[in-house]
């Protein structure tokens, strides 16, 4: 390897550094030692017998007419945030694995629901107060669908997309794997008498993966007619993407754009209050909803982005059962993921990027 | 090796070069050893040598310095330099550090007073445990009335069956069971107690305890208010609604704070506080804390517990008297928030309110920078005995006599 060469400034009058350079060492600046004494020497105009190798680093006296440019090679520091798209690709397996399996577990439930003669809707505080308006969760969903959409948008322009879309699918996953063993194990009454469910099926399991395939395809939304199933009231699914979109929104923008956090913030208030304005969950479904939300997505983000936690023994956000999954995704991610944005996509290339100035002396010594 | 006094200018100039001082050897070509000790600060602030020193020639004087010392050291050999620096040396002219004696050479023992510590990292600070005992007693009070209140709400049986539950599908119903869970938790709430009381930093962690457990039943009071969940088996025996007869909820509130909420004492007649469920919470609470705060090594004692609380949690379910989902939740929720908690007091990085401490963003964060803010570090699992007066089989005090007298 060359040896590193060291790039002086100009006027190093008043710097005295104290760093002898033992013989041993001397082959770092022996090119140089000479041509510094031999100048210092024609300064003074006095001859002397010095040692080569004790020249300090970086003391020069007087002012130097000729300048050397000397290059430091630099060892490429190590990316402290790696793409793998590879991590990515499987989160976004477990996310779509989590969801198919939330299909399929609403269409079991919606066999168990009692009917509606039989057990009447539980009393609910929210709809003591407030009665129902018809409309309302069409606008719920529509909010979701506008929240999703921008995020998708904001999603293309970020820098780091496979770090950000690694934890956005494990999150959504673990939300909606949750929320399969919750609407699985009790199931509550339907809400409303409004609700016109699906008759069951008792049995016919061709019907039943017909089902299945609908509310994928329909993305789980009443307004695309695909969710006709009750019974997946503990909690709700509606709440979870409005408010996890909303805080990926507002945690990966930039922090000047406050109009657009507020917008993002009134869309999904308001689409989580029409849920309930429509009578289509309890409160207690929104409010566990929310709460499982929000912490989740601050564990997860309060573990990724203070490093001295991940070696900590005293750790106890560790004591998750999605650790080992977490350290997977997150183990060579060695900085908070900054707020940096680029072009989603990158052709051409020569258009596009930005021409720095030439720094001629720089770069004339570099083409040495 | 020659006293520096003796030196002649080409020793003076070798050792000029070996102390890497090369930019003072043209003016001291003819500079001997003695005129080396004499040199002063004056001197550097003078033509030449103000324009060849950088620093006033302050690293020259400290090598100067050192030399006289070590040259003293040798010269007395007897590893003292006991601040003659007269040797060779004009004393008049020269400024003499009369702290040429270097570190620990001293025969007798020298006391160091150290300062007291102005605050311990662990201060007791008893008021705030009792601010988060009032605050746990008054979400406790606060729960009690919420649950007169829902009991009024909850659909009778015979309109609103049980719903369908997993659980309740698998396993039928065992009469004795909640009983068994009951005991199991005053069991180890006693535990818990009887541990907290020979902790050293009781007031510390009594405080988490109390504040973690008023914030979880707070949040109870939250779920169970906003949807009633009917009854989850026919067996149960509801007391009747009392509507609007104030007085009679009254004491009804009354007796089941006296009973502490178990139906054991007699006090749980009301029903309709269901999600989620307060039996799981305090076993597991509890159970979260004896192991925290228990030595490591008593691992036998952690297994112990830890099979009460399955156990209690288990005889919940099989009583019939919670709904699954309910259990799940209270488990989810407290060991969420103990972990959160727990993790926050113990990294100091993440007391702080910051962009990137999300945990500060939770509603209890200010709550939670009140009573931890002056405990700095992890609490040690100390233990003391509790009362002053120590019995005589228990203190084993090894008397260290130097040190002691």
């Amino acid at each position: 390897m060359d040896s590193p060469k060291l790039l002086r400034e100009v006027d190093s009058v008043d710097t005295q550094l104290d760093v002898h350079m033992e013989a041993e060492h001397s082959t770092l600046s022996n090119g140089f030692t000479r041509t510094v004494i031999a100048s210092a020497v024609n300064d003074h105009g006095n001859c002397n017998q010095t040692k080569q190798s004790t020249l300090p680093n970086g003391l020069r006296k007087g002012t130097r007419k000729q300048q050397d440019y000397i290059k430091i090679s630099v060892p490429e520091p190590k990316n402290r945030l790696p793409l793998e798209w590879w991590k990515t690709g499987i989160a976004f397996v477990y996310a779509l694995f989590n969801l198919v399996l939330t299909t399929v577990m609403i269409t079991v439930v919606h066999e168990r629901v009692p009917s509606k003669d039989a057990s009447p809707p539980l009393p609910d505080k929210f709809f003591d107060y407030i009665d129902r308006v018809e409309w309302a969760f069409s606008v719920s969903e529509i909010n979701g669908m506008v929240l999703v959409g921008l995020w998708f948008c904001q999603w293309l322009f970020l820098r780091y997309k496979s770090i950000v879309g690694r934890r956005f699918f494990f999150i959504m996953g673990t939300l909606y794997l949750y929320r399969c063993i919750t609407i699985y194990i009790t199931t509550l009454p339907v809400p409303g008498l409004h609700m016109k469910c699906a008759p069951k099926l008792y049995g016919d399991s061709q019907a039943k993966l017909q089902r299945i395939l609908r509310l994928i395809s329909g993305g789980g939304l009443s307004i695309t007619g695909s969710h006709i199933m009750c019974g997946d009231l503990l909690y709700s699914g509606h709440t979870v993407m409005l408010t996890l979109t909303y805080l990926f929104i507002k945690e990966y923008s930039p922090c000047r754009f406050w109009w657009y956090h507020i917008c993002c913030w009134l869309l999904s208030a308001v689409g989580v209050l029409c849920i309930l304005v429509a009578h289509e969950h309890y409160s207690v479904d929104v409010v566990i909803a929310y709460f499982i939300t929000t912490r989740l997505f601050w564990w997860y983000h309060t573990m990724a982005n203070i490093q001295t936690l991940k070696s900590s023994p005293h750790n106890y956000l560790s004591r998750s059962w999605w650790n080992p999954v977490f350290r997977f995704f997150e183990k060579n991610v060695q900085t908070q993921v900054p707020c940096a944005y680029s072009w989603p996509i990158t052709w051409p290339p020569s258009c596009l990027k930005t021409s720095c100035k030439s720094y001629s002396m720089v770069q004339s010594a570099r083409r040495q | 090796m020659k006293k520096v006094a003796y030196w002649s200018p080409k020793e003076v100039s070798s050792w000029l070069v070996e102390e890497g001082m090369q930019e003072y050897l043209e003016s001291f070509q003819n500079l001997n050893g003695q005129a080396l000790l004499q040199l002063t600060e004056d001197d550097f602030k003078k033509n030449p040598l103000s324009k060849i020193t950088s620093d006033s020639g302050r690293h020259l004087l400290d090598k100067i310095e050192t030399l006289k010392i070590e040259h003293h050291i040798e010269v007395h050999k007897n590893g003292h330099a006991n601040g003659h620096l007269s040797i060779g040396i004009n004393e008049g002219s020269n400024k003499n550090k009369r702290n040429g004696i270097p570190n620990g050479f001293r025969k007798e023992v020298v006391q160091i007073p150290m300062p007291q510590p102005e605050r311990s990292p662990f201060p007791l600070e008893w008021g705030k445990t009792l601010v988060a005992f009032i605050y746990a007693l008054s979400c406790f009070l606060l729960t009690t009335i919420m649950i007169s209140v829902v009991h009024e709400r909850v659909p009778p049986k015979e309109e609103t069956p049980p719903l369908p539950d997993k659980f309740f599908d698998f396993f039928d119903r065992v009469e004795w069971a909640f009983s068994i869970c009951e005991v199991i938790g005053m069991i180890l709430v006693i535990l818990w107690f009887v541990q907290w009381i020979f902790l050293k930093y009781k007031s510390i962690i009594g405080r988490r305890f109390f504040f973690i457990v008023g914030t979880l039943y707070l949040y109870r009071c939250i779920t169970m208010y906003i949807t009633t969940l009917p009854v989850p088996g026919i067996h149960f025996k509801c007391s009747p609604k009392l509507f609007g007869n104030w007085e009679a909820q009254m004491r009804r509130i009354m007796k089941m704070i006296a009973g502490g909420g178990l139906s054991i004492t007699g006090s749980h007649t009301m029903c309709g506080d269901y999600l989620y469920s307060g039996h799981t919470v305090m076993l597991t609470l509890t159970y979260l804390f004896i192991k925290e705060y228990s030595p490591r090594r008593f691992w036998y004692y952690h297994w112990v517990c830890w099979l009460l609380s399955v156990v209690g949690v288990f005889c919940i379910l099989l009583a019939h008297d919670h709904y699954t989902v309910d259990v799940v939740v209270a488990y989810f929720i407290t060991t969420r928030l103990f972990w959160w908690y727990h993790t926050m007091a113990n990294q100091q990085v993440l007391k702080e309110a910051s962009q990137t401490n999300f945990s500060s963003r939770v509603w209890w964060f200010r709550a939670f920078k009140y009573f931890e803010q002056n405990v700095q570090g992890i609490v040690p699992r100390n233990y003391q005995w509790p009362f002053p007066c120590r019995p005589s089989f228990i203190s084993r005090q090894v008397k260290y006599n130097r040190i002691d007298t």
